[in-house]
């Protein structure tokens, strides 16, 4: 079964994050802040992670570059409010991003996807 | 900042790789990179680069630098940076390892542009040229950048046309009937012939024009395959299948019947390089008024010789066929075929034939120095002989494939 970790300060959406993917089969860690994430990373070997990008104690575009950092081929699929990220070349080394919205449907298809593209290579 | 966007070479950042150790240039390159080794008496390899953007039009530079950077930080800082206007939106900067990015050092030369990508977030420019601050050559790179322009290219490759045999030392382009290239040849066995002129092949020298958007987006995918995260290795092949890959046929500002490009990598051609400039018509001319080659100017008096005893066994200063930086005395000793550096000094007696003597050396009363390249202020002791017996140089001092000797900094000799 694939672990997800996903990085996500509000506590609300964490707990639907966590809950939808659960039930998409996946098993679920989760990280309310950048700092933590890392840990995590390191920690519980997830084999993808969503993560949002304005986040507590870091930079979520940093907090990136250091997952990929350590393991570069680790998938990362970005997770923001806010569209105008795009534009900022980090967000470029992410295998998705996604605009937040209430439904989890987009999110959890990138997810999928992400995860194909790379059982292909 | 909006004025100057609106011209082509407004909108283009230059960023200089300046972190290569230069291995094979060992002992020059002890304590200092291979972009700051000094050359032609008063340059460092890095200043024809540099020379290159200013004379281009090129006025925002990044240097990015690595290993043993100090004395290069402070060449570009104090002998580079007064030339940019900053009210103008021009600079020039030297960018050590942030480790933003990446917690490590660069893994190669796309990796160091990968992990100062913020730079480019910073002044998004809309073209980025990539060059190389370990070769010696003119050009103007502003032709290069119109040539782009005009194919609509994603990146563009500089190359010099070498007689074929000599191309499989190189990374050489394979190239279509419309300058596209097809493939990138890393020393090849048979490297692949230009399509009008079979005799000749194309070789990558390292001077690179990119869309901003097409490189980082190159960039960050390589940042996250393994790769040797090199531009001639990884990124530019990855952008062959955008067949929007062009080559650039360099055009020599140096103006002389063959192409002058040279990547001193080795000691010899280090010190064949320096030899050329001595030459009575050397094939690579630092006297062209049309294109300047500068560096960090120091204010130094006047090179001087003193005495002219010119009777047998009297003292004669004499310097025949050579460069000869400021502050240089040669005091009653003799100088053939040699480059001098700033502030040299050459004692009563002593002879120095076909070297190169950096900043400061010391040439005692009655020594010899031949074929030789000494680094700065070393002290050559009065009767010491360097250069004329192979056996008893290879014992105290590098002497390369070519035979020349060389001594490097800080050597005690007394």
């Amino acid at each position: 079964m694939p672990k997800i970790l996903i990085i996500e300060d509000e506590k609300n959406l964490r707990v639907l994050y966590k809950q939808d993917f659960e039930r998409d089969g996946f098993e679920v860690v989760t990280a309310a802040s950048a700092p933590e994430g890392l840990e995590l990373v390191g920690r519980e070997k997830p084999d993808l992670v969503v993560m949002d990008i304005r986040l507590p104690g870091m930079d979520g575009l940093e907090a990136m570059s250091r997952v990929l950092d350590r393991d570069p081929k680790l998938p990362v699929v970005l997770n923001s409010a806010y569209s105008s990220y795009k534009d900022s070349f980090m967000s470029w080394s992410a295998d998705a991003y996604v605009v937040k919205s209430s439904d989890t449907g987009e999110l959890r298809r990138r997810v999928r996807e992400v995860l194909a593209a790379r059982a292909e290579r | 900042m909006g004025d100057r966007r609106r011209t082509l070479l407004g909108d283009i950042l230059a960023i200089v790789m300046a972190g290569g150790q230069g291995e094979r240039l060992y002992p020059l390159t002890r304590d200092r990179g291979k972009p700051a080794v000094p050359f032609g008496g008063i340059y460092r390899v890095i200043d024809f680069t540099l020379s290159n953007c200013l004379n281009s039009g090129l006025r925002k530079v990044y240097v990015l630098t690595q290993y043993k950077s100090g004395s290069l930080e402070r060449h570009v800082r104090v002998g580079w940076g007064p030339r940019f206007n900053h009210e103008l939106d021009e600079w020039i900067q030297c960018v050590p390892p942030q480790l933003r990015v990446g917690q490590r050092w660069y893994q190669g030369t796309a990796d160091a542009v990968y992990q100062n990508i913020y730079l480019l977030e910073q002044e998004r420019p809309r073209t980025v040229m990539v060059l190389s601050g370990d070769h010696v050559y003119k050009m103007d790179y502003s032709k290069m950048l119109a040539h782009h322009e005009g194919t609509g290219a994603v990146a563009t490759v500089a190359a010099v046309e070498v007689p074929i045999e000599d191309a499989s030392a190189f990374g050489v382009l394979a190239v279509d009937d419309a300058s596209r290239i097809t493939a990138f040849q890393e020393k090849p066995e048979t490297p692949s012939p230009v399509p009008e002129r079979p005799d000749t092949a194309l070789v990558n020298m390292g001077v690179y024009v990119f869309d901003t958007e097409s490189l980082v987006r190159a960039l960050t995918a390589d940042a996250r395959r393994d790769s040797r995260h090199d531009f001639g290795h990884d990124i530019l092949p990855s952008l062959v299948e955008t067949n929007k890959l062009f080559v650039y046929r360099f055009v020599d500002e140096n103006r002389k019947d063959t192409a002058y490009w040279r990547d001193i990598g080795t000691l010899d051609s280090y010190y064949e390089a320096s030899m050329d400039l001595v030459a009575v018509e050397p094939v690579f001319n630092l006297y062209d008024k049309s294109w300047p080659i500068r560096s960090m100017v120091s204010q130094l008096p006047p090179a001087k010789t003193v005495f002219a005893q010119e009777e047998p066994g009297g003292r004669l200063g004499i310097i025949l066929d050579s460069l000869v930086s400021g502050g240089v005395i040669v005091s009653g000793g003799r100088v053939e075929r040699s480059i001098l550096g700033p502030e040299v000094r050459v004692n009563s007696y002593a002879r120095v034939v076909d070297s190169v003597l950096m900043d400061g050396v010391d040439v005692g009363r009655r020594a010899r120095v031949a074929r030789a390249i000494v680094d700065k202020g070393v002290r050559i002791p009065a009767d010491f002989i360097v250069g004329e017996d192979a056996e008893e140089d290879k014992r105290r001092f590098t002497v390369t494939p070519g035979g020349v000797v060389v001594i490097p900094r800080e050597t005690r000799l007394d």
